[in-house]
């Protein structure tokens, strides 16, 4: 029954979709193809990635919800996820909470967390003493759930951004109260790695293959992701990389192709 | 003309969502229709592209407007949509800051200088299907600005060397002539103040319709106007108001600019302005893809590049571009002067030791260094660090050198000794500064909350004052308190920003004396200090010769006397130019700190969905 509603809603996903992808070479249908072949899981989650916002626009909640646990690949799964993050984006700050910290799937819980940033940043407090990045910090070590915890050191990192240099986050990416911490500091690293503190492609490449820790090499996918977009590659070009390195190099490594070839599929 | 303007914001107080009612534009183009020359070589559009119409341009502001009236609207949160309704006589070449012409298509000087024909553009029309005439200038001028029953700063902008005011009369239904008893330098440029329509507007005016009361236009077109009854020449007009949500503006059907295609402009069928209490909500709502442009500060330029090439967004950073305008703290000399109280604190602020103390207490460095990531300038004159007229240069339009400039370099030792010079020391070694009965001199320093950079400015400034014994407390209010207290000179220390531009005239509702936003020391209106006697004469001088060279000269005086010997603003920094927008929206790679996609200034109009 799943996979049979699943698929009615796709074939409409197509035809509305068509008008707006086919301008960049691949159609939905395309994309589609190339989500549900898990061979190199990372190609198949850029298509996903590429996915989202078509199915945004033509499917409902609770498709995407279903479909974002019992997609049969990791790319439909992703597209769903994807998807249900912008849907999402008129959820109020109570409907996010629940979602974030529920026992939904981490695909769903996943696509509330950049919305939820919205609200963590924006949080107030008539307690005395209240300090928001206290708070921010405080979550991101102790919230209910890993999607929760990053929401926080996101929120936690933005806020804390006029204060803290390349150095500093350097040292947070290496070692930080938590993963997420760690992690969202490597996330914002990036931007120093791309502006203030630029790097070179092969600096970039090196810290994401053999930065000490998650957080470094995080920073390094991130901006390496951002390089590799703005260079003159093709998708087939990222596609053969991505087959060359399959389940070798790097998590973060591989993630850097995969958001590349994400944008050249239209993402 | 753009006066300065505060760039404040403040809370909605009356909710008001309806529906405008627009005609249906023109048949076809108007012969005096204004074109804007898109891609055409040897213009100063040449590197830009015409467009295709559609769409709707999602912008932001941290606070919704105090009312629709431009004329006698303070702040930018209000101009921010008044400026996209309606058009003056003259306007600045967004691209060129040369001025040319706006309603008016053209003009001819007389040998004197002293008159200017206008000359109308024909056939043009108001937002609801009437014809635009002179009686509009007229009345704008006439019954308006130049009308003592109206509360507008324009007049400020407007005074003549001898405190007369241009005379403004008709001399058919498209031609208008402007005459000044003086020579008056920036006259065209004042004259780029909005045209207000006569048939919409002139039964609200006292003057011309004596059933209403006195004052009676100083409340016209408040947010309880249906949006139906504002019209306009601008691109676009209201179409709705949701409080604390959103302003949706809609294309103006009779505009009459068009592009090198014959497409009338503007493109957007609609422009939304979300309000955004938080400008950090703002950057967050611009990575999520809500908004299509926004201006940033330096601080968001690392959080945005990690997304921006995956994202399809720009990130434009301009490190030799100082935006114009000026950040400052205010140092409010008629503290409790209405209220007679405050009576040490005021005699401490009226002190130009002490307000020089505050000078060398700020450390712009720093500020510079950690909340504008390098991107800035130090700051010390009231004229933008752009305008040819910047007493940086040496000379009219000439490179900045910063020769004479009036640096306060951040010394607190120096400070310290200036207070103490003034008998402003700890008697009771609490480590508080007293005055000289002992009391202990407390000060407030504020700024508008959700502003970050503003807040991390007075942590910075608050901070090193309570170094060298000044009990500073620094609280964030909102915007509305923050303006009431401006104008009410109920603040102490505030920290604040104001518009800037070209031309240093158009500052003269802030420094002139008797200025409409004079707010440090309003009473210098009655009673002005030496200083500002002198400044105010500079500021005629500077009007009263048409070559810029010499303008150059006086102003370069006026602004190292406001530097040295006033310091009611004390100036901070001023940040390199940095914007971000969609890879979607096509000419937005022309933004300036003069105009951009989400703030009227020109090229509002001339942006477009790719």
């Amino acid at each position: 029954m799943k996979l049979s509603g699943l698929r009615a809603l796709v074939v409409v996903a197509c035809a509305v979709a068509l008008l707006s992808v086919l301008g960049l070479g691949y159609t939905v249908s395309n994309l589609e193809t190339i989500a549900s072949n898990e061979l190199i899981p990372e190609i198949s989650a850029a298509a996903g990635m590429a996915l989202a916002s078509s199915y945004a626009s033509t499917m409902t909640a609770a498709a995407l919800e279903d479909m974002a646990v019992n997609g049969r690949t990791i790319g439909l799964r992703t597209a769903a996820s994807g998807a249900l993050a912008i849907l999402y984006r008129t959820k109020t700050e109570d409907e996010l909470t629940a979602i974030i910290t529920g026992t939904a799937d981490p695909m769903i819980r996943a696509a509330a967390i950049n919305s939820m940033v919205i609200y963590l940043v924006s949080t107030k407090s008539d307690k005395k003493d209240f300090k928001l990045t206290d708070y921010l910090k405080g979550l991101a070590t102790t919230g209910k759930t890993h999607e929760m915890r990053l929401a926080a050191a996101e929120a936690y990192y933005f806020a804390n951004r006029g204060k803290l240099k390349a150095a500093d986050l350097e040292a947070q990416a290496a070692k930080s109260d938590s993963d997420e911490l760690a992690y969202a500091a490597g996330e914002t690293l990036a931007g120093f790695y791309l502006s203030f503190d630029a790097k070179t492609q092969a600096q970039l490449e090196d810290l994401a293959i053999n930065g000490k820790t998650k957080g470094m090499r995080v920073a390094g996918s991130i901006a390496l992701a951002s390089l590799l977009i703005k260079s003159d590659k093709t998708a087939n070009d990222f596609e053969t990389t991505l087959l060359s390195i399959a389940g070798t190099k790097t998590a973060a490594y591989r993630n850097a192709y995969k958001i590349a070839l994400a944008e050249r599929f239209g993402s | 003309m753009k006066k300065f303007v505060l760039i404040v914001a403040s809370l909605v107080l009356v909710f008001s969502t309806f529906v405008t009612v627009v005609g249906q534009g023109y048949t076809k183009e108007p012969a005096d229709a204004k074109i804007i020359t898109l891609g055409v070589a040897g213009t100063a559009y040449a590197s830009l592209h015409p467009g295709v119409r559609g769409g709707t341009f999602y912008a932001s502001s941290i606070s919704g407007p105090k009312k629709w009236n431009d004329v006698t609207a303070h702040e930018t949160s209000t101009t921010m949509c008044t400026g996209m309704m309606l058009r003056g006589l003259t306007t600045l070449n967004p691209i060129t800051l040369a001025i040319e012409p706006e309603l008016a298509k053209s003009w001819d000087v007389s040998k004197d200088g002293l008159t200017i024909t206008f000359h109308l553009r024909q056939g043009i029309k108001w937002s609801d299907g009437q014809p635009f005439t002179a009686d509009d200038v007229i009345f704008t001028y006439n019954d308006l600005y130049l009308n003592k029953d109206v509360k507008t700063d324009t007049r400020d902008v407007l005074q003549l060397p001898d405190k007369s005011f241009p005379v403004v009369t008709k001399v058919d239904d498209y031609t208008v002539k402007v005459t000044t008893a003086v020579v008056f330098r920036p006259i065209l440029a004042s004259l780029a103040a909005n045209i207000l329509p006569k048939h919409a507007l002139a039964q609200d005016v006292h003057k011309l319709n004596p059933k209403v009361p006195a004052g009676n236009f100083n409340t016209t077109w408040g947010l309880s106007t249906p949006p139906s009854e504002l019209v306009g020449m601008g691109p676009y007009i209201v179409s709705s108001y949701t409080p604390d949500q959103n302003i949706v503006m809609v294309r103006n059907p009779y505009y009459y600019h068009y592009d090198s295609n014959g497409t009338q402009l503007p493109y957007f069928d609609k422009y939304v302005i979300l309000i955004v209490a938080s400008q950090d909500v703002s950057l967050l709502k611009f990575q999520n893809g809500e908004l299509d442009a926004l201006g940033i500060r330096a601080t968001d330029v690392p959080i945005l590049m990690p997304q921006a090439a995956r994202k399809h967004y720009n990130v434009l950073v301009k490190p030799d571009v100082p935006n114009y305008g000026t950040t400052w703290v205010g140092i409010n000399q008629d503290i409790g002067l209405k209220e007679g109280t405050h009576t040490d604190l005021r005699a401490l602020f009226r002190n130009l030791a002490f307000r020089k103390a505050i000078a060398y207490s700020i450390d712009k460095q720093t500020i510079i260094k950690n909340l504008f990531n390098g991107l800035g300038v130090p700051q010390w004159s009231p004229v933008s660090y752009l305008s040819p007229f910047f007493a940086g240069r040496d000379s009219y339009g000439g490179p900045v050198t910063e020769k004479d400039a009036v640096i306060f370099p951040y010394d607190l030792k120096k400070a310290a000794s200036l207070l103490d010079s003034i008998g402003i020391v700890d008697t009771n070694g609490d480590g508080w500064r007293d005055y000289k009965d002992g009391k202990t001199v407390e000060i407030t320093l504020t700024t508008n909350s959700g502003n970050t950079l503003r807040e991390g400015e007075c942590l910075i400034i608050s901070n090193d004052l309570r170094k060298i014994g000044l009990k500073v407390t620094f609280t964030p209010v909102a915007f509305n308190t923050l303006v009431n207290q401006l104008f009410s000179s109920t603040g102490e220390m505030i920290l604040l920003g104001l518009t800037g531009g070209p031309e240093p005239n158009n500052g003269a509702n802030v420094y002139r004396s008797s200025g409409g936003l004079h707010f440090w020391h309003y009473s210098g209106k009655t009673d002005p200090t030496e200083v500002e006697k002198q400044v105010d004469q500079l500021l005629k001088e500077g009007v009263s010769t048409l070559d810029n060279n010499k303008a150059f000269a006086i102003y370069k005086k006026y602004q190292l006397l406001l530097a040295s010997q006033d310091l009611g603003l004390v100036y901070l920094v001023n940040g390199s130019f940095t914007y971000a927008y969609y890879d979607k929206v096509g000419n937005a790679g022309v933004s300036s700190p003069v105009s951009t996609p989400s703030a009227n200034g020109g090229i509002t109009d001339i942006c477009y969905f790719k």
